[in-house]
């Protein structure tokens, strides 16, 4: 074995991102490996980093990006542009001038001609899915020995491959390592870098799965691949790597666009000097410059909106009647306002899973879930003891059964002959059952719900004591405490996860809580629920200064986001002093969702109708149905401060809400907690939707209508090819028009300067997104000081505009 | 010395993103283990690093630790500088003496 050629390996596969498979899907920004470089420098030809500059102008047209947009986007990216230039008898700010570059004489568009499917490619495919594949109908021999191993022995085989080819396969090494030795031989020590990142970036979905699947997994890695990449390429003698070609642009000379301008803001009595003096304006705003400028300014609008949106009103003191703690996602902002119409109803934000990691399975369960975020790893294990074992035991032997059945099912419709005497037997009770489920999908789910009980529905409690100490138990609420900036518990606080539900759709993971690793959240607002009601916890955090009030008691519930309905949790556990009030929520929050289906209904693809409510609602049990929501469509901004701030004011969806208090936060850590995790997942998400919308057809999955599953691992466009990253074109798009605007996440904080900048200051991953302009941020000390927008050289105040506020009336 | 047999000891400092590379190398190269340090603090070539995060492993730095004989050390050295050349971090080597070097083998 090379060690050094595997430091090669890993080191030419450094930038890729690991993409995780479809049953845990994780927003990824698939551009990562470049945060430490600015945005939009040193990306491939064929990725797109902004909108076109034809979009921008039509922006600008319609009013969209204003003229003074554009030129404060410019003074922003080039501070010497703020400079006024004399032009014969006029003087004009040197902004004005740059902006006229752009507006008036839009540079062409630069294209590429992507790189065609190789025979290399097609083939590598077919092998590495019938590897990968989780659950095929028929394994692959040789398994066990690895992924060249395995490989190397059947395609010696291969009828489909020359005869030639064949050989050579058999007669290749049999190790992994030597193989890929032996195939770079030829490579100049000093050329192998490159040349083994050129091989890595034919099938980018498939090479950044192998790299997860190598760190989690650890039955492929990305030697194996190349191993095989570079035999079979060597056999097939084909072009191991066909470059993307990239087309230029035509550019006209800074020259030549100087006189246009001159010849225009002078009426035609441009004389050299003035051609000259726009020059030099037009040369410190070079044409490769322009799309980011247009980006920066097309965002610039929406946040000078946003922060003048923004209230400045002081803490409420009263006490609430109830509180609802909902995920950050954007999706429960549409909630919180609406709840927020009746008095006594008070809303706070945290990250879906509470504050509590766990690795989860059901009772009696098959495998588990990583209830928790991407970024950590799972070290609780927390399961579920049912209060009635009898129950229990009554359901898991019916659940046995109608596993064994459908198992039985599936074996007679995968086997070679009894697909036909299962057509004839059973043919017509499943073509009624289609039809049911075609015509009628909710009263399909219905029956399907009423006869498939499970165990994971009874009534049952939590191990989350036994996973954790004591100790742990009251750390973690003393932090959920802190980080949420709970400082006057309810008699009745909700805590409420999110979960998709959704029929046939192979990206329902995508649209379940990021928090929660792509899972269902409402397990993790169990555990917290149990934590936070726990005495020996309580007494804990009244040591600590954190008191809970005896007559406050802490509910599950889980929000489901394509029904906008909330679903109280374990009610076994709620003591009758606070069955009224839980269903006095239950009632409010049924109205509440109601009016939240009919505003999300106006944006739905085809969900404009006069039974939008229950036609919306219907979504989530028909099969046929691509649209069963638009998941976090539009999400474009994180706000970090208290609920004051945004209380009352309609966000549109678009904006992550995480709540913080910097009074219960002296030494900061909270909002460094806040600033390293929520933040991180929240530009996660905002950069898959980012370059899945402008990237559809390589960044982001295609049309799902194409899509075809390869086990759980991902999908395939057809029936084979690369695996697809990132987000399906429903996600983001409708036919032709972006469901999704392509917006930098925009943070803002209530927090003091300082201290922001300090917690930059000791995170790289902060500095890099934040220097290198991946993300921007807007901050205030209190309400009592001005926004200040962040900027690698400090902080400079910003523009307000008028204040638009929808506030909404209590009812 | 003491009747200690002299090894050698490889620290390195990366992003915990880019940890699971360097651990593959360690074990490739016949380590027979390493330990792992997450949450690593201090300044260095690319500024602050505050240390562990709550709530966050994957931003952090991660030192990983091994002690090898000093003829096997040779080819893990020069990969992981190789490795090195493409992401940030930093590798120190030092003689070191162990006790029982049946454990290094």
């Amino acid at each position: 074995m090379s060690l050094i050629l595997r430091a090669h390996v890993a080191a030419a596969a450094h930038d890729i991102v690991p993409s995780w498979p479809l049953d845990s899907f994780i927003a990824v920004n698939p551009l990562a490996g470049a945060e430490s470089r600015p945005f939009g420098s040193g990306a491939d030809p064929d990725v797109a980093i902004t909108r076109s500059t034809a979009d921008f102008v039509t922006d600008f047209h319609r009013g969209r990006i204003p003229v003074e947009a554009l030129e404060r986007a410019l003074v922003a990216r080039i501070p010497t542009l703020a400079q006024t230039v004399p032009l014969g008898e006029k003087t004009l700010p040197a902004a004005t001038i740059a902006a006229l570059d752009m507006i008036e004489w839009p540079d062409s568009e630069a294209g590429t001609v992507p790189a065609e499917d190789t025979a290399l490619d097609r083939s590598l495919c077919i092998w590495i899915a019938a590897y990968l594949n989780p659950d095929p109908l028929w394994a692959m021999p040789h398994r066990d020995q690895g992924f060249y191993a395995a490989w190397r022995r059947l395609a010696a085989g291969d009828l489909a491959l020359p005869r030639p080819s064949r050989r050579r396969i058999a007669d290749a090494p049999e190790d992994a390592d030597a193989a890929l030795q032996k195939a770079v031989s030829a490579v100049a020590p000093s050329e192998l870098h490159n040349y083994l990142r050129a091989q890595l970036a034919p099938l980018p979905g498939w090479v950044a799965h192998i790299k997860w699947r190598a760190e989690k997994v650890g039955d492929i890695d990305l030697t194996n691949y190349l191993a095989v990449r570079l035999t079979l390429g060597t056999t097939l003698e084909s072009n191991l790597v066909t470059p993307v070609t990239a087309v230029p642009a035509p550019v006209d000379t800074t020259w030549e666009r100087a006189g246009r301008i001159a010849v225009s803001v002078t009426r035609g009595a441009a004389g050299p000097e003035v051609v000259a003096a726009v020059a030099r304006v037009l040369a410190e705003h070079p044409p490769a410059e322009h799309l980011l400028t247009w980006q920066a300014a097309y965002e610039e609008v929406y946040r000078t909106e946003l922060v003048g949106m923004l209230r400045s009103i002081a803490e409420p003191t009263e006490r609430p009647d109830v509180q609802v703690v909902l995920c950050i996602d954007p999706r429960s902002e549409g909630l919180r306002r609406h709840l927020e119409r009746y008095r006594g109803v008070e809303t706070l934000g945290f990250a879906g899973f509470f504050g509590v990691p766990i690795r989860f399975s059901r009772y009696a369960a098959q495998g588990a879930m990583n209830a928790l975020p991407a970024l950590l790893t799972p070290r609780h294990r927390v399961t579920e003891h049912p209060l009635d074992t009898r129950a229990a035991a009554r359901t898991v032997a019916a659940a046995r059964r109608r596993g064994a059945f459908g198992h039985a099912l599936r074996t007679a419709d995968a086997a070679t002959l009894s697909p036909f005497a299962f057509a004839e037997t059973a043919g017509w009770f499943s073509g009624a059952l289609t039809a049911l489920r075609t015509l009628a999908p909710s009263t399909h789910a219905r029956l399907e719900r009423a006869l498939s009980s499970r165990p994971g529905d009874l009534p049952a409690r939590l191990t989350t004591d036994g996973s954790f100490t004591l100790d742990e138990r009251v750390s973690m609420a003393a932090t959920a405490m802190r980080v949420m900036g709970l400082t006057r518990p309810a008699p009745l606080v909700v805590l409420t996860g999110h979960g998709s539900h959704s029929t046939n759709n192979l990206y329902q993971s995508a649209l379940d809580c990021g928090a929660c690793g792509g899972n269902p959240g409402g397990v993790n607002a169990r555990a917290a629920a149990e934590l936070f009601n726990d005495p020996e916890v309580r007494a804990a955090l009244a040591g600590n200064g954190l008191r809970i009030p005896d007559d406050t008691v802490f509910v599950a519930a889980e929000h489901d986001t394509v029904r906008d309905t909330v679903t109280v949790l374990d009610r076994h556990s709620i003591p009758q002093s606070h069955l009224k009030q839980v269903r006095e929520f239950e009632e409010l929050q049924a109205e509440a969702g109601t009016r939240l289906v009919t505003e999300r209904a106006r944006t739905l693809p085809g969900a404009r109708s006069r039974r939008a409510v229950e036609r919306v609602r219907q979504r989530a049990d028909d099969w046929a149905e691509v649209y069963p929501e638009l998941g976090l469509a539009g999400n474009a901004a994180m706000i970090i401060g208290p609920r004051e701030l945004t209380r009352g004011v309609d966000l549109s969806r678009r904006v992550f809400l995480h709540s913080y208090r910097t009074e219960l936060d002296p030494d900061g850590s909270a909002l460094e907690t806040i600033m390293t995790a929520p933040l991180i997942v929240a530009q996660w998400i905002n950069h898959q939707y980012y370059f899945s919308t402008l990237n559809p057809g390589t960044l982001g999955a295609g049309t799902k209508t194409i899509h075809n599953a390869v086990g759980t691992l991902g999908v395939l466009a057809g029936h084979r090819g690369d695996l697809r990253r990132g987000l399906p074109w429903q996600s983001v798009g409708f036919g032709s028009e972006l469901l999704h605007e392509p917006m930098r996440l925009t943070v803002v904080i209530e927090a003091a300067l300082d201290r922001i900048g300090q917690i930059i200051s000791a995170n790289q991953v902060l500095r890099n997104l934040l220097d290198n302009e991946w993300i921007t941020l807007t901050a205030r000390d209190n309400i009592h000081h001005p926004w200040h927008r962040y900027t690698r050289y400090g902080w400079t105040p910003t523009i307000t505009l008028t204040a638009r506020q929808n506030q909404e009336t209590p009812v | 010395m003491n009747n200690l047999t002299r090894m050698t000891r490889l620290e390195i400092i990366v992003p915990a993103r880019d940890a699971p590379a360097i651990r593959e190398l360690i074990s490739s190269a016949g380590a027979t283990g390493y330990t792992s340090v997450t949450g690593v603090s201090g300044i260095g070539h690319h500024g602050q690093h505050s240390g562990s995060l709550l709530f966050n492993e994957y931003d952090t730095l991660t030192m990983l630790i091994t002690v090898m004989p000093e003829g096997k050390a040779g080819e893990l050295i020069d990969a992981v500088r190789e490795l090195l050349n493409a992401s940030s971090g930093v590798m120190f080597v030092a003689e070191t003496y162990v006790s029982r070097p049946e454990y290094f083998q």
